[in-house]
């Protein structure tokens, strides 16, 4: 004996089309759900949480001194070997130690956003930020220096992140950017 | 010299007609944008937005675009039969409007005039739709065949075949309504359903369920929507037999289709849902004007064609002829005597 319905109730079930008024019941129901997507970048723009692997960012102690000691771990430990360290000797107090990186630069084309970088840095100087609109129209954007890694992130440590917040233009003199308004935080978790 | 009268008669026809074809040529703007929104939401994304607010200037960045894109005809292509087959395939889907009625009479406020809101009471309506809706696949045919290439040919043998099969059964779903009512004519057909809902021809049960599904299955198949659009088959066949027609000459045919669907939910509303008779005969319902009921159910209707869209597959080919021949025309013919039973 087959399993299953019987003939008939499967002649009634084709008869009455029930499948098609379930399938149809569904696509009502997304029919009437909220959309999933984001009116990106204009209006809503998505906070990424805190362990999202993005541009990478080159802390600084509270004083102010590079955490960076320019040991090379971070060079070495590369899989793309994206990562250049030049070293050299500073001893005005511009790092923790006399040892500063005179080079620390980033080829962010090869970067596969691992972690491996940050998890090899002994002073927790390198990290991966939570910058991800790294697309420019030429190559330009792909080499980071140093000084632009030092530069605060655009998203403070203390925002949790995974959420979507409303967006602004502002205008700049190098002109218009979309800036999340971090303030209004949306309660709408991705 | 005709008299006044006769002038405003003929003034009150070209009014009409008028009307009637600005609408009918300016449909695709709002069925487009609404077609895009109910894809949009039933796939959980949101649809046209940026182009106005909530992307209601979409349609017209897209007509814009049509009507300046270049118009390719391709080389070894038959030009003439070419050029023409969009027409073919507009001129009747407009033409079915002559017999449609939107309402009975409206009264002009101020004037005491009252004008019909139809073209023409044809006597045999239902008829004349189903003869002329039938000459749009000739567009079809001639465009798939002038286009020399083999996929546009495909596409409109395909939809020859399919027209033809379900030709058969739309027109005996209409011949089963004509039993119910006792008349060709779409005004009678709606007098006849006068009253609450259960006088609808679809509650004339047992039949009328069966002769509405007949009908709209046959209906989507005739005017080639998903599931049933195989004459467009984007999967096998490219575009199907438009897919070497650009710019204007492309947006005919789906000017066409468009106008198709219109049709059939107002065939569909005229034939089983009781035309423009509000759902219960109280008179709070007729403080409402009819031609308000009636729109409103064509375009629940169109709704329900644009959400069946999105939620079936297309069939397959020898599916489709298996659906038309072997169930369709069959239950059709069944149909027609156990309502020839009940009516006597």
């Amino acid at each position: 004996m087959s399993k299953g319905p019987s003939r008939i109730a499967e002649f009634i079930k084709k008869a009455l089309f029930i499948d098609f008024v379930k399938g149809l019941s569904i696509t009502l129901k997304y029919n009437v759900s909220r959309s999933i997507t984001l009116k990106y970048p204009d209006e809503e723009k998505w906070v990424p949480d805190r362990r999202f692997r993005g541009q990478h960012t080159l802390n600084k102690d509270e004083n102010g001194r590079e955490l960076c000691v320019a040991c090379e771990l971070c060079a070495k430990v590369c899989p793309t070997k994206c990562i250049t360290v030049i070293p050299m000797e500073d001893d005005t107090g511009r790092g923790i130690a006399d040892r500063v990186a005179k080079v620390w630069k980033v080829e962010l084309a090869r970067c596969m956003f691992c972690g491996y970088c940050e998890d090899a840095c002994p002073t927790r100087a390198v990290r991966l930020g939570r910058d991800y609109e790294l697309a420019c129209l030429d190559l330009s954007c792909t080499t980071r220096e140093k000084d632009e890694l030092l530069k605060p992130q655009s998203i403070p440590e203390t925002i949790q992140g995974g959420f979507v917040v409303r967006s602004k233009f502002e205008r700049t003199p190098e002109g218009i950017r979309v800036v999340p308004d971090l303030r209004m935080q949306k309660k709408r978790n991705i | 010299m005709p008299d006044l009268a006769t002038l405003l008669e003929i003034l009150i026809i070209v009014v009409k007609v008028s009307v009637i074809s600005g609408i009918l040529f300016s449909l695709p703007l709002p069925l487009t944008w609404i077609e895009r929104k109910v894809a949009g939401h039933i796939q959980v994304r949101l649809g046209p937005w940026r182009v106005g607010p909530h992307g209601v200037l979409q349609p017209f960045a897209d007509m814009v675009k049509l009507l300046i894109k270049e118009d390719i005809v391709p080389d070894r292509a038959d030009k003439f039969l070419f050029k023409l087959a969009p027409l073919l395939s507009m001129i009747p889907a407009f033409l079915v409007f002559v017999a449609i009625p939107f309402g009975e009479k409206f009264a002009i406020p101020f004037v005491g005039k009252e004008i019909t809101l139809y073209l023409s009471d044809m006597n045999v309506g239902i008829l004349y739709i189903l003869a002329i809706g039938g000459l749009g696949i000739y567009g079809m045919i001639l465009g798939g065949w002038a286009s020399n290439s083999k996929y546009s040919l495909l596409g409109g043998l395909r939809s020859s075949a399919q027209m033809i099969s379900y030709e058969i059964s739309m027109s005996f779903a209409a011949i089963g309504v004509v039993m119910l009512t006792n008349s060709l004519n779409l005004l009678e057909m709606v007098r006849s359903q006068s009253g609450s809902f259960l006088d609808w021809n679809i509650f004339y049960l047992p039949v009328g369920p069966v002769w509405f599904v007949i009908f709209i299955i046959a209906a989507l198949a005739e005017i080639n929507r998903i599931p049933f659009d195989l004459p467009e088959d984007e999967g096998t066949l490219a575009a199907g037999f438009h897919t070497e027609y650009s710019g204007m000459r492309f947006s005919f045919f789906m000017l066409a289709e468009y106008v198709a669907m219109v049709t059939i939910s107002v065939l569909t509303v005229i034939m089983f849902f009781g035309g423009w008779n509000p759902p219960l005969d109280i008179s709070i319902f007729h403080l409402v004007p009819s031609i308000f009921w009636f729109l409103g159910k064509v375009i629940l209707f169109i709704y329900f064609f644009m959400w069946l869209r999105f939620t079936l597959p297309r069939y397959r080919y020898d599916q489709l002829m298996t659906i038309g021949w072997k169930v369709l025309i069959p239950l059709s013919l069944v149909n027609i005597l156990v309502t020839g039973l009940m009516i006597i």
